[in-house]
C-alpha cells in the first residue's frame, strides 16, 4: 500500500540498498577470511610448485615435481604409512575408550569428579612435559615399563605369554628406539592423551539423553544394558559421535609433539614415526625446503579438507532427528 | 487384561514422604484417572505401578500376581509418557513396532543385517509389520508412518507414543498426561478418542492427570489425589456431586464451589452469616462450612438468604458467572446465572441471592463432609423446648 505511493527513485534506492549494505556489512568479515584463510592457504598452493626456500632471490617453477617426490619417495611413504596407522589406531580406540569412560563415570553415584579430572589431566598436561616422564618411564634399563615386565619372569605368566618369555630371554625391547615398537608407543600415547577430551564431550552428550527414553525402553521390553545402549544411547550420541571422531581424526594428522619430543633424531628409528606435520616441520622449516614443506601442506589440508566435508554430510543428514 | 491392586502403598524420598498409603483397586477392563495438583504424587504412584520406581512400602498386585521386585519389563505393561519419549532416530513405523521386536523377537533375529536370515525372522516381521499398520489404522496416522518424530506436531507425536503403547495387548495401560502438551482444541478431541479406544479394547486405564475436565469426561471413577493420598475414587458425578472432602469439592468444579462460614447451635441448627437455615447436623456447638456450587446459587425472588454486590461478569454465551462480593465474605461468590438474567446483573449493583438449602454440602472445621442432615425443628419449637 504505502509502495504504491512512493516515487520512483526512492522504491529503486530501497531495492537496491539492503543488498550493498548486506556486502557492506559483512565486508570485514569476508576481508579477513581472504587474508588470513584464503591467501595463506593460496600462496602455500603455488609455493607448492616452486622450489622455493626462505631467503633465496629466485624461485623456479618446478611443476607436480615436489608431489612426485611425495608419491615415489621411501621416507614419504613412511610418512604416510606412520601417518595413516597413526590416525586408524588412535582415533577407534581414543573414541572407544573415551566412550566407554563416559558410560561408566556417568552410572557412577559418587566419585564422578574425581575420575573425571583424572582421565581429564593428559589432555591439560602439556606433552612436552609428559614426554619426560614418559622417556623415563620407557627407559630400556631403568623405566617401570620394563622393570614391571621383568617381575613376570620366572612366574607361570612367562608360561601364558610368548612374547614375554621372549623378552626375559633376549632382553626386553627399548621400545623408543626400535622400529617396531616406536610408533606403537606413539599410538599409545596419542590414545593416553586424547581419551579424555573425548570422554568430556560423550558426558557433555550423555546429560543430554532424556531420562525418560530410557523408561520406556524398558517399559517397551529393553532387558539388558547393551539393548539400551543400542535403542537409546547409541543414537542419541550420534551427532556427538561425529563430532567427537572428526575433532579426534584432525587432532590426529596433526600429532606433532610427540614425535618432536620423543625422537630427538628426528622421526623416531629409520623414520617409524615420521608423521605429517613433523615432516611438514623438517621440511619447510628446519631444513628450508618450502616447496615440499608447502606440498606436504597440501596434501594435509586434502585430508583435512575430506574429513570436513563427510562430517558435514553426516551431520545434516543422518545424525540430526529434530 | 487384569485389575490393578495398591496396597497400603507408601514412597518416601529421603526424608520427605511423597505417597502416604494409597489403597486403590483398579477393576479388570475399568478407566481410571489420577488426578490432583500439580506435585501430589501422581507421577509417583504411576511410576511405582510401572516399576520404574521402588516402592518404600505396600504392595501391588496387576491380575492376581504381587509385583513387588519384578521389573518394570517383565510387569508387561504400556506406558505413555508425558514428554513422549519416542525414539528420535526411528521411524513412526520402527517406534510402533519396538515393544513387539523388543518381545517377540530373539536377539539373533533382531541383528541388523544378519537377523533376516535367522529362521523364523521373515514371519516375524510380517506379523509385526501387520500390527503396526493395525494401530496405525486406529490411531490414523497411517500417512505419517515414514517420518521421523521430529517431523510431527505434537498432537502427532502423542497419537505415535499411544500407538507404541496399543500396539501390544499389555495387562494394563499407564498414561501420565499425555495431553497436556496439546492445544486446547486438540486436547477436546484426543480426549474423545482415548475414551473411545478405551470402550472398544475393553483394557484397564490408569490416568494421570491434573486437567479435571479430563478426569470427569473420560473416566469411569476418578481418583482425587492431593498431598499423597487419594482422598476419594469415585464416579465422576457422585465426586462432583457428593464429595467426601472439602478438598476434592475444592478441586474438582469450575468455577470452584464457593465456601461459607457456618454456624450451628447447640441444636445443630445451621446460620450463615447471621441468616438460620432450615437445616441441622448433630446437635453440638460448633463451626462448619458449606459449600454452594455456582449453579445452586441464583437471584433471590423475594427474601434473599446473602445480599452482595456485583463485581464482576463473565460471559460465557450459554452461561453467565457474576462474581459477587458479601460483606463478611473474604473470597467472592460465584453464581451461574441464565444470560437472560443479564439485565439483573450489573456491575456495581446489589444482588440477592438465594439456594436450595438441600444442595448445600456441609463440611466440618477440618473440611471432612457432614452426611447426616436433617430437617431443623423449628424455631418456635426449639425455644419452647
Ligand atoms: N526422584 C525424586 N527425588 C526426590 N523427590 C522427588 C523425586 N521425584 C519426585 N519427587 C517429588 O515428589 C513429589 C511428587 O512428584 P510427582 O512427579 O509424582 O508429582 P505429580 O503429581 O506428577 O505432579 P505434576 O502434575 O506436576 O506432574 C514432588 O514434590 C517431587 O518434588
Ligand atoms: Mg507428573
Amino acid at each position: 500500500m504505502v509502495a504504491v505511493d512512493m516515487p520512483p527513485q526512492t522504491r529503486r534506492r530501497a531495492a537496491r540498498s539492503p543488498q550493498t549494505m548486506a556486502w557492506l556489512l559483512s565486508a570485514p568479515a569476508l576481508a579477513l577470511m581472504l587474508l588470513i584463510l584464503l591467501v595463506p592457504m593460496l600462496s602455500a598452493l603455488v609455493l607448492s610448485f616452486t622450489d622455493y626456500s626462505l631467503g633465496a632471490t629466485e624461485l623456479n617453477w618446478v611443476g607436480l615435481d615436489n608431489y612426485e617426490k611425495l608419491f615415489t619417495r621411501s621416507s614419504y611413504e613412511k610418512m604416510l604409512w606412520a601417518t595413516l596407522t597413526y590416525v586408524l589406531v588412535v582415533v577407534p580406540m581414543s573414541v572407544g575408550l573415551g566412550l566407554g569412560a563416559a558410560l561408566l563415570i556417568n552410572s557412577l553415584g559418587r566419585g564422578r569428579e574425581i575420575y573425571k579430572t583424572i582421565y581429564f589431566l593428559p589432555v591439560m598436561a602439556t606433552l612436552l612435559a609428559m614426554a619426560i616422564v614418559w622417556e623415563l618411564m620407557l627407559h630400556p634399563t631403568i623405566g617401570m615399563v620394563n622393570r614391571t615386565l621383568e617381575m613376570g619372569c620366572g612366574t607361570w605368566i612367562e608360561s601364558l605369554w610368548p612374547w614375554l618369555a621372549d623378552g626375559c630371554a633376549n632382553g626386553m625391547p627399548i621400545w623408543l628406539g626400535d622400529k617396531d615398537y616406536a610408533l606403537w608407543v606413539v599410538c599409545f600415547i596419542g590414545i593416553w592423551q586424547g581419551f579424555g577430551f573425548n570422554m568430556v564431550l560423550y558426558l557433555a552428550g550423555l546429560t543430554g539423553i532424556p531420562r525418560d527414553l530410557y523408561n520406556a525402553a524398558e517399559m517397551d521390553g529393553a532387558r539388558s544394558a547393551w539393548e539400551r545402549f543400542r535403542l537409546v544411547t547409541w543414537p542419541a550420541l550420534g551427532p556427538t559421535t561425529v563430532f567427537v571422531v572428526t575433532i579426534t581424526c584432525i587432532r590426529a594428522f596433526q600429532v606433532f609433539d610427540t614425535v618432536e619430543a620423543l625422537f630427538p633424531r628426528g622421526g623416531g628409528p629409520s623414520k617409524s614415526a615420521y608423521m605429517m606435520m613433523f615432516a611438514i616441520y623438517e621440511k619447510g622449516i628446519k631444513q628450508n625446503l618450502i616447496g615440499v614443506g608447502a606440498a606436504i601442506t597440501m596434501l594435509f589440508l586434502l585430508f583435512v579438507m575430506i574429513i570436513t566435508v563427510i562430517q558435514r554430510r553426516l551431520t545434516e543428514r543422518k545424525v540430526h532427528y529434530s | 487384561m487384569a485389575e490393578v491392586k495398591i496396597t497400603d502403598l507408601r514412597k518416601s524420598f529421603g526424608d520427605t514422604q511423597i505417597l502416604k498409603g494409597i489403597e486403590l483397586k483398579v477393576a479388570d477392563g475399568e478407566f481410571v484417572s489420577l488426578v490432583g495438583p500439580s506435585g501430589c504424587g501422581k507421577s509417583t504412584l504411576l511410576r511405582i505401578i510401572a516399576g520404574l520406581e521402588q516402592e518404600s512400602a505396600g504392595s501391588i498386585s496387576i491380575g492376581t500376581e504381587p509385583v513387588s521386585g519384578i521389573r518394570a519389563a517383565d510387569r508387561n505393561l504400556s506406558m505413555v509418557f508425558q514428554s513422549y519419549a519416542l525414539y528420535p532416530h526411528l521411524t513412526v513405523a520402527e517406534n510402533i513396532a519396538v515393544p513387539l521386536r523388543m518381545r517377540q523377537m530373539t536377539r539373533w533375529q533382531r541383528l541388523p543385517l544378519a537377523g533376516g536370515l535367522m529362521p523364523g525372522a521373515k514371519r516375524r516381521e510380517q506379523e509385526i509389520a501387520a500390527a503396526v499398520a493395525q494401530a496405525a489404522e486406529t490411531l490414523e496416522i497411517g500417512a505419517l508412518l515414514d517420518r521421523k518424530p521430529g517431523e510431527l506436531s505434537g498432537g502427532q507425536r502423542q497419537r505415535v507414543a499411544l500407538g507404541r503403547a496399543l500396539v501390544r495387548a499389555p495387562a494394563a495401560f499407564l498414561l501420565d498426561e499425555p495431553l497436556s502438551n496439546l492445544d486446547a482444541k486438540l486436547r477436546v478431541h484426543t480426549r474423545t478418542e482415548i475414551a473411545e479406544l478405551h470402550r472398544e479394547l475393553g483394557a484397564t486405564f490408569i490416568y494421570v492427570t491434573h486437567d479435571q475436565v479430563e478426569a470427569m469426561t473420560m473416566s469411569d471413577r476418578i481418583a482425587v489425589m492431593m498431598g499423597g493420598e487419594i482422598l476419594q475414587c469415585a464416579p465422576p458425578q457422585k465426586v462432583y456431586a457428593d464429595p467426601d472432602d472439602l478438598r476434592v469439592a475444592e478441586f474438582i468444579g469450575s468455577p470452584k464451589i464457593n465456601v461459607l462460614p457456618a454456624e450451628a447451635d447447640a441444636m445443630g441448627r445451621l446460620s450463615v452469616l447471621g441468616r438460620d437455615l432450615p437445616i441441622a447436623v448433630r446437635p453440638g456447638r460448633q463451626t462448619l462450612q458449606i459449600g454452594l456450587r455456582p449453579e445452586t446459587l441464583h437471584l433471590a425472588r423475594g427474601d434473599a438468604k446473602i445480599v452482595g454486590r456485583v463485581v464482576h461478569l463473565e460471559h460465557l454465551g450459554s452461561e453467565l458467572f457474576a462474581q459477587v462480593a458479601v460483606e463478611g465474605l473474604q473470597g467472592r461468590l460465584v453464581l451461574r446465572a441464565a444470560p437472560a438474567q443479564a439485565a439483573a446483573l450489573q456491575i456495581g449493583s446489589e444482588a440477592g441471592l438465594d439456594f436450595d438449602p438441600a444442595s448445600a454440602l456441609v463440611f466440618d472445621a477440618a473440611g471432612m463432609r457432614v452426611r447426616e442432615i436433617l430437617t431443623a425443628p423449628a424455631k418456635s419449637l426449639a425455644q419452647a423446648v
